[in-house]
């Protein structure tokens, strides 16, 4: 009885141990995750900064541009996600290379649709409004709103907590959402020359 | 907000310019007919493809919208710009939305919206009297903002279908509904019945002017579409159906 007692004592320490150290870093790591409307906010407020103090960041084509959305802004952005929901039901049409193939190239012309309005932040400020979650802890709307023009402009920002932390799925302006936008392009795309023609498109778009 | 909008509306008419029924993204959501699970939980329904029955046309209406914009609009926009200080342009401006107040508080009155209704009114009578004619936005230092309301709009609010999108010339993105909204304001706009060249001046200059505003927007749509005029007619459509929402909210009470 003692030895099998004492076995199983070292099996469930076992066990144990090896679901602490699984775990325990999986939970430190979820707990330091900024929450949606601080990453949003941290965001902003390093982008005009970085924009304001280094005059090269104003020139659109500056490589510095594309190492600092690279840096700060890509990994706060879900571009899988971003690329399914603009997919709609044709990404099931996809194979896995093309869903791959669709992602990279979504994502390259997002950035550089991004990178091209970074200039437009030094004038600009951004005000976190507040938080609205469409499932807490999980799905979120992060409000704000630009300032620096004659009016401010509403920004909405969609975010999702997964594996990584918050990330952003969708951006609206006014109300009006960029990846709604997308997928009345894909869909006409897909349904006029196939996936293969929009992986083409998006390519050529990107310039390669 | 007016300015926005009208400064979107006017890239996207300039680059050449749907029509959803609104009714579709108010609508219930329906669960999508897929045959496996999406790798996500897509969280809503796709909308029904938008109400486009005039397709072939509008494409040309909008090349050719397009090729007027490079050729005629952006040429004046240059020397719009370069003549004016930006103090005259913003009189300008405001003048034209002092005249737009008008129908805006007729709208909201329309639409069932009589507290801002009375607003619109108030912003109207300041900015008319203390505010020279319009010249000055009196009223939004007082903390009444200008806001938007049209015929398109309560037309949606009263549940008039939209109908189709519809490019029109010059004018850009519209629908069938929004069209005949914008009829109705053409009709009752005082400077359609002034002699030609002052009718033709006025409204060029209004014109002009949201052109000149909505340069610092139009670089994005270019640089990001795959094809303009899906991309054009799909935030057109978004923002006229975010619109008449917002309004029947109001008229509701919500």
């Amino acid at each position: 009885m003692k030895p099998a007692f004492r076995t199983r004592r070292a099996i469930l320490g076992v066990v144990m141990t090896a679901f602490v150290s699984v775990s325990l870093p999986a939970f430190v790591a979820r707990a330091e995750t900024t929450p949606p409307d601080e990453l949003v906010k941290k965001l902003a407020s390093e982008m005009t900064a970085a924009v304001r103090a280094d005059p090269e960041l104003q020139n659109p084509g500056s490589t510095k541009i594309s190492d600092l959305v690279q840096k700060m802004v890509v990994p706060r952005f879900d571009f899988e996600r971003i690329t399914q929901i603009a997919m709609g039901r044709n990404w099931t049409k996809a194979d896995p290379s093309q869903q791959k193939a669709i992602v990279t190239e979504f994502s390259r012309l997002l950035t550089r649709t991004y990178q091209n309005a970074i200039a437009n932040l030094k004038d600009l400020d951004v005000n976190v409004k507040a938080t609205k979650a469409t499932t807490p802890n999980v799905d979120v709307t992060v409000k704000t709103e630009m300032l620096g023009r004659p009016q401010p402009v509403a920004i909405d920002y969609n975010l999702i907590n997964g594996p990584n932390g918050w990330r952003v799925y969708d951006v609206s302006v006014q109300g009006i959402s960029l990846v709604a936008a997308y997928r009345d392009e894909f869909t006409g795309l897909v349904s006029s020359s196939g996936v293969d023609g929009l992986i083409e498109s998006l390519r050529k778009k990107n310039g390669s | 907000m007016r300015r926005v909008v009208l400064s979107l509306l006017l890239v996207a008419c300039a680059l050449g310019s749907a029509g959803a029924p609104d009714r579709a993204w108010a609508a219930p959501k329906k669960p999508v007919n897929q045959p496996e699970a999406p790798l996500v939980d897509v969280g809503e329904a796709e909308p029904p493809p938008p109400a486009d029955f005039l397709e072939p046309v509008n494409r040309v209406t909008f090349a050719f919208n397009d090729g007027l914009d490079l050729l005629v609009v952006n040429p004046l926009v240059t020397v719009w710009t370069a003549l004016l200080p930006s103090v005259v342009r913003t009189g300008v401006s405001n003048v034209f939305n002092n005249l737009d107040d008008v129908y805006v508080g007729v709208n909201h009155v329309l639409q069932g919206n009589g507290n801002r209704a009375a607003l619109d009114f108030e912003r109207l009578a300041v900015n008319t009297t203390v505010g020279l004619g319009g010249l000055f936005d009196v009223g939004a230092k007082m903390g009444i903002a200008k806001t938007d309301a049209d015929f398109g709009q309560t037309l949606g609010v009263w549940g008039v279908p939209v109908g189709s999108y519809f490019v029109l010339p010059l004018i850009g993105p519209s629908t069938l509904r929004d069209a005949a909204g914008r009829t109705v304001r053409i009709a009752t706009d005082p400077r359609t019945y002034l002699q030609p060249v002052p009718s033709y001046s006025l409204v060029g200059a209004e014109y002009v002017e949201l052109r000149a505003e909505a340069k610092a927007n139009e670089g994005l749509i270019a640089a990001s579409s795959l094809d303009r005029y899906v991309f054009v007619r799909n935030l057109y459509l978004q923002r006229r159906a975010l619109l008449v929402k917002a309004g029947q909210d109001a008229a509701t009470g919500k």
